[in-house]
């Protein structure tokens, strides 16, 4: 009987020794459940499960001009925009991409800004197979946070074990002290660019 | 719990229990996998309804029920018209719908009218500056609040951005809510 | 399973055994939090203070009677409103700032703000990592309203989880009075309008 207790608690004790292992080294459900990065580089067509990118410009600026409801607006920002141009194909079905996160080098994430409210340009970016469609995504980020930073670009915002571009901005010029080699004093959303027209409902 | 069970037990309790032990362990083995089933099944079901999966491939002229009513292909016509992005073509299909069922709301929930090419890529419609639907046509959503009446003929359709390497092995598709997972794959008219 | 009369009491003692903590440390728990609690201290005014996810600064408040930073008010509404320095302590941009501050000792039509940008108006932007922007809190009031000349305000903040308890995520959980920040109220006609 003693030989049997003693069993027992030799069980329980292994098994508790090996659940608590189990808990501390095993990954967490956060990480499980995690977007599946797809990484790539500046100028590369980086392959997402439902859509293609391929990260083109980005441009930085103090300002942003855009025309709102008729009215021009200049924004400001405590930091720098970053305004971002892709260009985006759907691989099988159309769909559309929503969201753009700038990734800094110790992986702060700055998600795109909400503050241009709806224009055709800007996410969600409807998108089609087989048609290549130029796609803004605008930041607000501090100067410190260009050097070793990524774009994550996904087609939603939560979206479990679904793919999500990472492209390195490593191509982005900087300056020796991080800084990037050139801001413009303002950059006007709405002048003419080269780029594809087509319109999406 | 095991430190309890080890207590002095009477020489004829074990056998009955070691049985029941037997049992437990054989349940656990049933019961497991119908739990997993039973728990996954509404989300399989949900998703099921929701994706255009298998495809009911229709000859053109033929009329086919789905969703309660009849669905023809009326027409499938492509072009270069209104501002399109390059290397892509503008393309118009209708269906002509005979109503059997009139509660659309019920019925079309979730109504998509698709393009597959020869390669599996589907295309959803598109606004085109400078292109709109022929007169009596009417979108999949529109028709469904139009108060159709059983025994009325309907014209549905839409415009879609194809490029030009789909052009040629293009097909209209339908799904429904009440349909899915299965979707109507339409044949090309003859040339 | 146990049949014989000393297993059954075994199991009667191993049971209760397991109630009885479970109540001595409920019990315990009870008369800790029965203790007198620490009230919230008064926060200094010349120094950000780190609340939870945000690193805040009071800078003004006041009674607004027209249009405040696109903050619409509906006739015959008057508005208070706290502007305050932001800053966003966490790793992702992040809008939970609606908590924060709280106006004691006076009566509010809806205890929650409208915030707004000062930079543009916009109203509940996403805060970015780092990145400090004057925000105002406005919370309407009905025009007979009176508010003192000095006004205090709750300041909540919350604790950093790295995992949460069930789904092991990290997250921001259990809110807390922080502490008390006592500002003049000015009586503003027409304060900045914003762009």
């Amino acid at each position: 009987m003693r030989i049997r207790i003693l069993g027992n608690l030799v069980i329980l004790a292994s098994t508790v020794a090996l659940s608590y292992g189990m808990q501390v080294s095993k990954p967490h459900y956060a990480d499980l459940t995690a977007p599946i990065p797809v990484d790539g580089a500046m100028r590369d067509t980086v392959r997402a499960r439902s859509f293609d990118v391929r990260l083109d410009k980005v441009v930085f600026a103090r300002a942003l001009k855009t025309n709102q409801f008729g009215q021009e607006r200049s924004l400001t920002t405590s930091g720098l925009w970053a305004v971002v141009s892709t260009n985006l194909t759907a691989t099988a079905a159309s769909t559309t991409v929503a969201e753009g996160t700038w990734q800094g080098p110790t992986g702060l994430r700055y998600h795109q800004t909400e503050r241009l409210g709806y224009r055709q340009d800007m996410p969600p970016h409807g998108v089609d197979p087989g048609l290549e469609k130029r796609g803004l995504f605008v930041f607000e980020i501090p100067p410190d946070q260009i050097r070793g930073a990524s774009l994550l670009i996904a087609a939603r915002q939560f979206a479990p074990l679904d793919a999500q571009a990472r492209i390195s901005l490593d191509g982005v010029p900087t300056s020796a002290d991080g800084q990037p080699a050139d801001v413009l004093p303002e950059f006007d959303l709405d002048a003419p660019q080269a780029h594809t027209p087509q319109g999406k409902s | 719990m095991n430190a309890v069970s080890t207590g002095p037990i009477a020489g004829e309790d074990r056998q009955p229990e070691k049985k029941w032990r037997r049992r437990s362990l054989v349940a656990l083995a049933i019961l497991l996998p119908l739990t997993l089933a039973e728990t996954s099944n509404d989300s399989l079901r949900e998703w099921l309804h929701g994706e255009d999966l298998i495809a009911r491939d229709v000859d053109f002229g033929q009329a086919v029920p789905f969703g309660g009513s009849d669905w023809k292909l009326a027409d499938l016509r492509g072009g270069k018209a209104g501002r399109l992005p390059d290397h892509a073509f503008a393309v118009i299909a209708t269906f002509s719908v005979k109503i059997g069922d009139p509660d659309l709301q019920k019925q079309w929930l979730g109504c998509k009218l698709m393009l597959t090419d020869a390669a599996g890529r589907r295309w959803l419609p598109d606004a085109i500056s400078g292109v709109s639907l022929p007169a009596g046509v009417m979108s999949c959503t529109s028709a469904i609040f139009s108060s159709a009446r059983k025994g009325d003929t309907i014209t549905i359709g839409d415009t879609f951005i194809v490029p030009e390497d789909a052009v040629k092995t293009i097909r209209p598709a339908v799904g429904l809510g009440s349909e899915r997972p299965w979707f109507l794959r339409f044949q090309r008219p003859p040339k | 399973m146990f049949r014989t009369a000393r297993s059954k009491v075994q199991t009667w003692i191993t049971a209760g055994a397991g109630t009885i903590a479970a109540l001595f440390v409920a019990g315990l728990m009870g008369a800790f939090g029965a203790m007198p609690a620490h009230a919230p201290p008064q926060l200094p005014l010349d120094a950000a203070i780190d609340a939870g996810r945000w690193r805040v600064q009071p800078v003004r408040a006041y009674v607004s009677h027209a249009r405040t930073y696109g903050v619409l008010l509906k006739p015959g509404q008057k508005a208070l409103v706290l502007e305050a320095d932001m800053t966003n302590r966490t790793a992702q941009s992040d809008k939970a700032y609606f908590d924060v501050f709280k106006p004691d000792a006076i009566t509010l039509p809806d205890p929650m703000p409208t915030i707004a940008l000062i930079r543009d108006s916009t109203l509940t932007p996403e805060l970015h990592p780092g990145m400090t922007e004057r925000m105002a809190y406005v919370w309407p009031l009905a025009g007979d309203a009176a508010v003192p000349a000095s006004l205090s305000f709750g300041v909540t903040a919350e604790i950093f989880k790295p995992r949460d308890n069930l789904y092991g995520m990290p997250g921001w959980f259990n809110p807390y009075r922080l502490g008390t920040i006592t500002l003049p109220v000015a009586d503003v006609p027409a304060p900045g309008t914003g762009s």
